[in-house]
């Protein structure tokens, strides 16, 4: 396995969960799958479709986003929105997200203290 | 336009025919949303509709795998959820059952007169076919198990790690030693008391009632002899509670198990052992399954032997290390 492959491969494992977030945060306005991939890639959080399409599944399955089937288009559309136990966790994760964000930044600052 | 149509067609029905029916209708919808708005993308950045749904397609990947990822369907035959249990389960039912699968299959070829090599033969074949089974039937249960719904957060069946399960380390506390003691106690004086019933022959077999099984001439010296040795053999394991395994008692082990086999196996081969009355009321020899039977007797009796010798050696081989261990931490 090259150093690249590895380093892919922790990227990845580290923006696992920020994915989740950003659906959270973008899905307070309801959106369909593949407009949410172009806004979230626009922002610059790189995500697959194949990592993003079953992911919205299993948050609606956990009731954290709900569903609705748009037919007024030529092309039916599920649109999602995020529930309120969404912005629940959307909550819990922004927070956790900053004591991460703060204790790395004393860690790499050396202020332990 | 009609060729077009048909692949995603076709791709949906590969995706969805994968899933359970309940889930095809939503699935179906969900795909040709996805399918359509990527052709759609590929097809504003100037690509012809054919090569757009064909790079759409192929960038799906494997319509079943892609399915499994929106259904959340195991692509495993036996998850992380299950493989540990399934591992101790099927090495717990091999150990158990295979030595008793050979046994069982070498008896009854020798006692229905097989030759030597018939008997390894069978005990062989007959073993690693009960293994396959076994094998085959464990998996089978729990991959079906990996494919049944349990409640959430749950697992369907559990077999829960616990303290408990922790391997003994390799020098046994007395308080394990003590179960090894009683155990050799139990077992040498149910010895010593069958050695003396046997005189008075077996109640619960009629024709070997007041029959004494063990040649009664053997009273003179070779029965007080085994009687002795017995005793010898409680001290012994007293002693191993007391002190441990030790070189020195690995070798005591050793004479103690020549002082009782080597004489044990020369009076039931010169014909001194069993007495002429127990012979004729069991009707020996039983046919020409004779020689096998003794054949087994005399090496089980070898291997038992040599087992425990090897046994001893190797607790007492364990017990340097754990005390060399033992040694280097603070006491």
């Amino acid at each position: 396995m090259s150093t690249d492959e590895i380093t892919a491969g922790h990227l990845q494992e580290l923006r696992r969960g920020t994915v989740v977030l950003a659906c959270l945060v973008r899905l307070r306005t309801p959106d369909y799958g593949y407009a949410l991939l172009e806004s979230l890639n626009a922002l610059g959080i790189t995500v697959d479709a194949n990592t993003l399409y079953p992911l919205l599944r299993r948050l609606e399955k956990q009731g954290l986003l709900t569903s609705e089937w748009n037919t007024d288009e030529a092309r039916p559309r599920k649109f999602y929105r995020t529930s309120a136990e969404g912005e629940g966790l959307a909550a819990a994760l922004t927070a956790d997200w900053h004591l991460i964000d703060e204790a790395l930044t004393r860690l790499t600052t050396g202020d332990e203290a | 336009m009609t060729t077009t149509t048909t692949l995603t067609d076709r791709y949906v029905w590969a995706a969805i025919r994968s899933v359970p029916v309940a889930h095809r209708a939503e699935l179906e919808r969900e795909l040709r949303e996805r399918i359509g708005d990527e052709i759609d993308a590929a097809i504003e950045h100037g690509a012809g509709p054919a090569d757009a749904e064909r790079a759409a397609l192929t960038g799906l990947g494997d319509p079943v795998a892609l399915a499994a990822g929106y259904v959340d369907r195991p692509l495993q035959l036996i998850g992380p959820r299950y493989y540990l249990v399934w591992w101790r389960l099927l090495k717990l039912l091999l150990a158990v059952s295979l030595p008793f699968v050979a046994l069982g299959v070498a008896i009854a070829q020798a006692v229905a007169g097989t030759n030597v090599g018939g008997i390894i033969g069978a005990a062989i074949g007959v073993t690693i076919s009960a293994g396959v089974h076994i094998c085959f039937w464990t998996t089978l249960a729990f991959a079906i198990l990996e494919r049944t719904p349990a409640p959430a957060g749950r697992r369907g069946v559990d077999l829960p790690w616990s303290l408990e399960m922790l391997p003994a380390l390799p020098d046994p506390a007395k308080s394990s030693r003590l179960a090894e003691l009683i155990t050799s106690l139990v077992f040498l004086v149910v010895f010593a008391v069958a050695l003396v019933w046997q005189q008075f022959g077996v109640p619960w077999v009629p024709e070997l009632q007041g029959v004494p099984l063990l040649d009664p001439d053997l009273w003179s010296f070779w029965l007080p002899y085994f009687l002795g040795l017995i005793g010898l053999e409680m001290l012994f394991a007293v002693a191993v509670y007391a002190w441990g395994w030790s070189w020195g008692l690995a070798a005591v082990n050793l004479v103690l198990g020549v002082a009782f086999t080597v004489p044990a196996l020369w009076l039931l081969l010169t014909g001194q052992l069993v007495s002429n009355e127990a012979l004729e009321a069991m009707q020996w020899p039983w046919g020409d399954s004779a020689p096998i039977i003794l054949a087994i007797v005399v090496v089980v009796t070898i291997a038992g032997a040599v087992w425990d010798v090897v046994d001893g050696a190797i607790k007492a081989y364990r017990a340097r290390g754990a005390r060399l261990t033992a040694a280097g931490a603070p006491a």
